[in-house]
């Protein structure tokens, strides 16, 4: 019961429950829908958004944004697959990858926390640079053939439908999310976002938490580089462009708070998942793709109004409360005295 | 209140908008040199022709960057302007004038509903415009199916005197649509430093509360500003439509992130409560004749124009952010406080 209470105050229960519902919906007008394949390869389908997102939530945690991320996806994916294909093994382009997520990850968290330039701004600037870095690096030409052995890799599966991408993902979103909501410095990153002077009063270092949230945002976009490459098995140079939107929607709907402070991890990689089945729900549902972006508008729109109205409704409640409190005190200390 | 013209331009010699005009000026005195072309007064004022809807969009996002919100959907407004002027006139048969009239209130339609969330719902002005963003591209790409043309070929063909507002050019030199532009600059300057308006917009931006208990309705003042960027978004998607001959539903998908370049090279906080229109303007021409000058001056491929213009911005903030640094700001203040020491000295010699 505990548990259960819990769960339901839990800022992702209620995107939980809206892709729980939602998955019915949808399974209720097409039961095709809720065949274990089709629904595993909703979660197959998702391992690179769910990677950018989760990478996002750590810099959106502290309370600040990060729109490079699709432009620093494409540039790993860049480097990752230029290295594939003259033959190197993938060791280096694993590395490489997450080299280059890493220094741009710690450019922004330079930017951001040390020259304390507003973040969307920042990375803003970042975004334009490595994206025209991007076309420098490839010459604007495709990156192509790689080897058959690394883009057969994304459809190995695990169990069943399941591929290892997902499972490795999702055990590694688990694991971060344990330790960003139960370990002493995982909270930092909340601690930050939600209230910086506190958390500095504490002895939190703040500096250092923001540089280290861009450094895994820029980590998590190299891996999420990487499983595109693997995915796709071509990297354009504009690779990613857009992606940076659709990680920060992801987050939303996954109940981050875009204020800081609030969400978890787990809840970023849900929204992700419900993010990327929107295409395929439509098709279940007999409609075109071409609604994709409409629904996610809608889907975007009406959970944060709805939120946010609710939370301010709380707020304005938990006011009156103590108002009340404080008065009826009063009362009681006017009526002993007279 | 009054002040002197010597006081006046000592005011503009200090303000960022000065400095916008001297990195403009550096900028076409280093391409001209280049290349003299360049200097011809018909490519000079051509060069804004491809990024005229980037500075008339950027003109009035800053309005909502002054109220300490962040506009990210006029770049989808633009597609569904231009979409719905298309599938109106050929497919619906309006009249194309009736086609943009209709567009405009549509897109006016679109900002009031974010704007209304922003300022009646509390929700961060960000997440709705971002949802804005997916759902007008949504609906638009929805509209373009409702026409007979296939949604990637766009639909071509407008009258004559549609196409006039683009190719239209005052003595042959200077195009309709930078006129448009300088109008618009005017029209968004007193706006916002001469009106009533402007004065209620900067203050919900520096403090919404007090704005509030001043008696300013601050919350129709924050949506009118989500409308006011609508509006002037589909005003760019007219002038776009008209200028590339066809009417498509993702034109201006990748406007956004250069939109909110221009503003904050302009000087705009994205705080709020500070900014103008003149410096969003200087800002938006900066960089058109950068993306502009490069290629025709240097040869620089067209496809790296991302990276002059990131570097920009980069280089800006860095040296602002500088600028405000209380370790830099003190050092200046020691300089400052020496010359008026050895000024002092000097003075009170003569006067002995």
């Amino acid at each position: 019961m505990k548990a259960l209470k819990r769960f339901t105050k839990a800022r992702e229960a209620g995107s939980i429950i809206f892709l729980v519902l939602l998955v019915l919906l949808v399974g209720a007008l097409n039961p095709a829908f809720l065949a274990p394949a089709s629904l595993l390869s909703c979660l197959n389908d998702s391992v690179v958004f769910t990677l950018l997102a989760v990478g996002i939530a750590f810099v959106i945690l502290t309370g600040e944004i990060d729109v490079s991320i699709g432009a620093t996806m494409g540039m790993s994916a860049a480097v990752a697959a230029t290295i594939l294909r003259d033959g190197g093994s993938w060791m280096t382009a694993f590395v490489m990858a997450i080299i280059v997520g890493a220094v741009v990850g710690l450019i922004n968290g330079w930017g951001v926390s040390i020259m304390r330039i507003p973040s969307l701004i920042f990375t803003l600037g970042v975004n334009g640079l490595t994206r025209g870095m991007i076309y420098v690096y490839t010459t604007g030409a495709w990156v192509e053939n790689l080897p058959g052995s690394f883009t057969k890799l994304a459809n190995v599966k695990l169990i069943g439908h399941l591929t290892v991408f997902y499972a490795v993902t999702f055990t590694g979103v688990l694991a971060a999310n344990y330790v960003t909501n139960h370990t002493k410095h995982g909270r930092y990153f909340t601690a930050v976002g939600d209230n910086i002077s506190g958390a500095a009063l504490v002895g939190i270092p703040t500096t250092g938490t923001k540089i280290t949230a861009y450094v895994l945002c820029g980590i998590f976009a190299a891996l999420a580089g990487m499983a595109y490459t693997s995915r796709i098995g071509f990297v354009t140079p504009t690779a990613g462009n857009g992606y940076e939107m659709k990680a920060i929607a992801a987050c939303v709907l996954g109940g981050v708070a875009l204020t800081g402070g609030q969400g978890t991890l787990l809840g970023a990689a849900i929204g992700a998942i419900i993010m990327s089945s929107i295409s395929r729900i439509l098709v279940f549902m007999g409609f075109s793709s071409d609604y994709d972006n409409t629904l996610t508008g809608i889907m975007l729109i009406v959970i944060v109004v709805v939120t946010t109205v609710m939370q301010n409704r709380e707020i304005i409640r938990n006011h009156h409360e103590i108002l009340l409190a404080r008065t009826s005190e009063e009362l009681k200390t006017v009526q002993e005295g007279a | 209140m009054n002040r002197s013209l010597a006081e006046k331009s000592k005011a503009f010699f200090k303000s960022w908008e000065f400095v916008l005009l001297v990195i403009l000026c550096l900028e076409i005195v280093v391409f001209a040199t280049k290349n003299p072309k360049f200097l011809k007064p018909a490519v000079l004022l051509g060069s804004l022709n491809d990024i005229i809807s980037i500075c008339i969009i950027s003109l009035f996002v800053t309005f909502c960057m002054i109220t300490g919100g962040i506009d990210i959907q006029a770049g989808s407004i633009v597609g569904l302007t231009s979409i719905i002027i298309g599938v109106s006139w050929q497919d619906f048969g309006f009249n194309i004038w009736t086609a943009v009239i209709l567009s405009v209130l549509i897109a006016a339609v679109c900002g009031a509903l974010s704007g209304y969330f922003v300022a009646y719902c509390d929700v961060q002005p960000m997440v709705v415009t971002l949802g804005g963003s997916f759902l007008y591209a949504g609906i638009a790409l929805l509209i373009s199916n409702l026409s007979a043309t296939a949604s990637y070929k766009g639909i071509s063909g407008f009258p004559d005197s549609f196409k006039f507002i683009s190719k239209y050019r005052f003595g042959d030199v200077l195009p309709l649509q930078v006129v448009i532009f300088l109008v618009l600059t005017v029209i968004a300057h007193i706006l916002l430093k001469k009106t009533k308006y402007g004065r209620m917009i900067f203050l919900v931006g520096i403090n919404k509360n007090a704005a509030e208990y001043s008696g300013i309705n601050s919350k129709l003042v924050m949506m009118s500003a989500y409308i006011l960027s609508a509006i002037s978004a589909s005003i760019a998607g007219i002038i776009l439509t008209s200028y590339l001959g066809t009417a498509k539903s993702d034109l201006g998908a990748t406007f956004t992130l250069q939109i909110i370049t221009a503003c904050v090279l302009g000087g705009t906080l994205s705080t709020g409560g500070k900014g103008s229109a003149i410096g969003t303007g200087l800002a938006a021409v900066v960089i058109g004749v950068l993306k502009f000058g490069l290629p025709l001056s240097f040869g620089v491929n067209q496809q790296y124009m991302d990276i002059p213009v990131g570097a920009l911005l980069l280089i800006v903030v860095i040296c602002r952010s500088l600028a405000t640094n209380p370790k830099v700001v003190a050092l200046t203040h020691k300089t400052q406080k020496a010359a008026i020491k050895k000024g002092s000295v000097k003075e009170s010699l003569k006067a002995l």
